[in-house]
């Protein structure tokens, strides 16, 4: 099957939480942070390497609004993880593709697939960046790597895996190549594609960190190490909770993009789409 | 991993194993000496990809004539199976007693939301900052990495409910601890092993990467100090090493799904239950 991050959705095993909970969230979390902070004025906690929640909000005061100097490397950071998902993932879809609609192709490629899969790919990112030298095009060519694979083996998988008896029903009306690839390969394998994407997205921003962290110029990558490195935790940490919101923001975001573009999965977006035609053919037949 | 399906005609008995490999074996031939040619006559720069007999030389030498490679091999083996064990014992524990109480998993899953949305890796300077530059920091990022995938694939495996079954094992006199244990374990299993692999992975990737920021050994050290001399070949034989330890993991957790949860595959539940038969027949002295 195609590989999806093996993580079902949140909201299934009950890991939203309703509104009227939030209070009682919101009140733990304080008491946490607030343990936190006297744990570290009562000296429990090094605040050297475990700062202080006060503190990791002065930072979030300090990079975002007194110096502002998060804002170019988040900049950089989001440029290199968009560029390198875009050539990725149109990499991957295509190759998967092809090598979907080619029965010989697919019989060759799989033991490269096993050993690639195999492989953590991050770790060809020293590789690279010798070979294409500091500075972008090594970023982009490690993220595109990273994000390659997901969307590669989805689409393979989508592609190859249409039902049988749909395709039967489809060749026995007469259906031409094109009308079964529009209306029969591309809907049943669109989810599939998407959560390849999903995992891609995830997996661009680490690769930009990893980058990052290799060649310690510019990036959000290299501002937490650089922050570490001087022992600036608070600052750090500021880093690393804006980086959980940006996580945050991509799943969510992707989520909104998966409902829209693959509707027919979801009941909802069924429902969404289903009463819009309606009513436009209702508009339409006055 | 990945399963891409075969061919049609690829589907063949044991006898023809042996004739199926021919041809990849010359696919394989075919591309190295071409990849060989390319190289020695300059159509590639021979700088950034190294020729496969040069490629073939680095692996002798670091795998049998220096043997270099196996102190670093067993490192970063050590490093990624101690901090999945690590992060699995974390993550199933925290799994089955959300499982079992409603209101724990209440306000763990929120702290286990924000953890998955952040780029793991992001983490990587602080836990070096907190852990050391030693084998510690490496196993704390492969186990914080590992985390949330075996975490949430256990509880979802263990909060989907067969009220059937349960009714089944109640009305027979089934106390709950006997449905936790003989129920709704078992039911878990297959997802939990879905979970475990993909930690090993990450977990691989976490102790790799930590091993770029700053370590002594490891492979992840000795590629990216052979990627800096430029010593491609090495390199990439290096590159190997990970993916055998990649492949080695894979296998045996594939194997351990295999044995434990052999009631998912034909061949090893009739296994199974002629062992049983057999064990029944010498009790009962046939």
């Amino acid at each position: 099957m195609a590989v999806s991050d093996g993580i079902s959705p949140p909201r299934r095993i009950g890991l939203t939480m309703p509104r009227r909970r939030l209070l009682t969230h919101a009140v733990i979390f304080l008491v946490l942070v607030g343990l936190w902070e006297i744990g570290s004025r009562a000296g429990w906690l090094d605040p050297l390497f475990y700062p202080r929640p006060s503190n990791i909000l002065r930072s979030f005061w300090l990079i975002y609004v007194q110096n502002g100097n998060v804002w170019f490397h988040l900049y950089a950071t989001l440029g290199l993880v968009f560029a390198g998902f875009v050539a990725g993932s149109i990499l991957g879809v295509g190759l998967g593709a092809l090598v979907g609609f080619q029965p010989l192709v697919r019989r060759f490629i799989k033991p490269y697939v096993i050993v690639l899969e195999a492989t953590p790919r991050i770790a060809v990112a020293p590789l690279l960046i010798a070979a294409l030298g500091f500075g972008a095009p090594s970023k982009i060519a490690i993220i595109m790597l990273v994000c390659f694979f997901a969307p590669f083996i989805n689409t393979l998988s989508g592609v190859v895996n249409v039902s049988e008896d749909r395709l039967e029903l489809f060749n026995s009306l007469g259906a031409g190549k094109m009308q079964v690839l529009r209306k029969l390969v591309l809907p049943e394998a669109l989810p599939v594609i998407m959560a390849g994407e999903r995992l891609a997205l995830t997996a661009a921003l680490s690769g930009a960190l990893v980058a990052e962290f290799i060649q310690r110029d510019q990036g959000i990558g290299s501002l937490i190490l650089i922050y570490t490195r001087n022992l600036n935790m608070a600052s750090a940490f500021a880093c690393i909770f804006t980086l959980t919101i940006i996580g945050f923001l991509i799943f969510r975001g992707m989520e909104w993009i998966d409902n829209r573009i693959a509707f027919w999965n979801t009941e909802a977006g069924m429902a969404r789409v289903g009463t819009k035609r309606a009513l436009a053919f209702r508009g339409a037949h006055g | 991993m990945a399963d891409i399906p075969d061919a049609p005609d690829a589907a063949g008995g044991r006898s023809f194993r042996t004739a199926r490999l021919i041809p990849h074996l010359v696919l394989f031939a075919a591309i190295l000496i071409i990849w060989e040619a390319a190289v020695r006559t300059g159509l590639i720069t021979s700088i950034i990809v190294p020729m496969p007999s040069k490629i073939g030389a680095a692996i002798w030498e670091l795998y049998v004539a220096k043997g270099t490679i196996y102190k670093h091999f067993f490192i970063t083996l050590t490093e990624a199976v101690v901090g999945f064990a690590i992060g699995a014992a974390v993550a199933i524990s925290l799994a089955v007693f959300s499982a079992l109480s409603e209101t724990f998993k209440r306000y763990v899953a929120p702290y286990a939301i924000v953890l998955n949305v952040t780029p793991g890796i992001a983490l990587t300077p602080i836990i070096i900052a907190w852990f050391g530059f030693g084998m510690g920091s490496k196993i704390a990022l492969a186990a914080v990495i590992s985390f949330f995938p075996i975490f949430v694939n256990t509880l979802t495996g263990l909060i989907q409910r067969d009220e059937d079954r349960e009714e089944l094992f109640r009305s027979l006199g089934g106390s709950e601890r006997q449905i936790f244990a003989k129920l709704r374990l078992p039911a878990a299993l297959p997802l939990l092993f879905a979970g475990l692999k993909i930690g090993l992975t990450t977990a691989l990737i976490g102790a790799v990467v930590a091993e770029f920021a700053q370590a002594t050994d490891g492979v992840g050290v000795l590629m990216s100090r052979f990627s800096f001399q430029l010593n491609m070949a090495a390199s990439l034989a290096t590159l190997l090493s990970m993916t055998l330890i990649g492949l080695i993991l894979f296998y045996s957790m594939e194997f351990l799904d295999d044995r434990i949860v052999f009631w998912r595959r034909e061949t090893r539940r009739a296994a199974k239950s002629r062992a049983k038969t057999r064990r029944w027949k010498a009790q009962m002295g046939e």
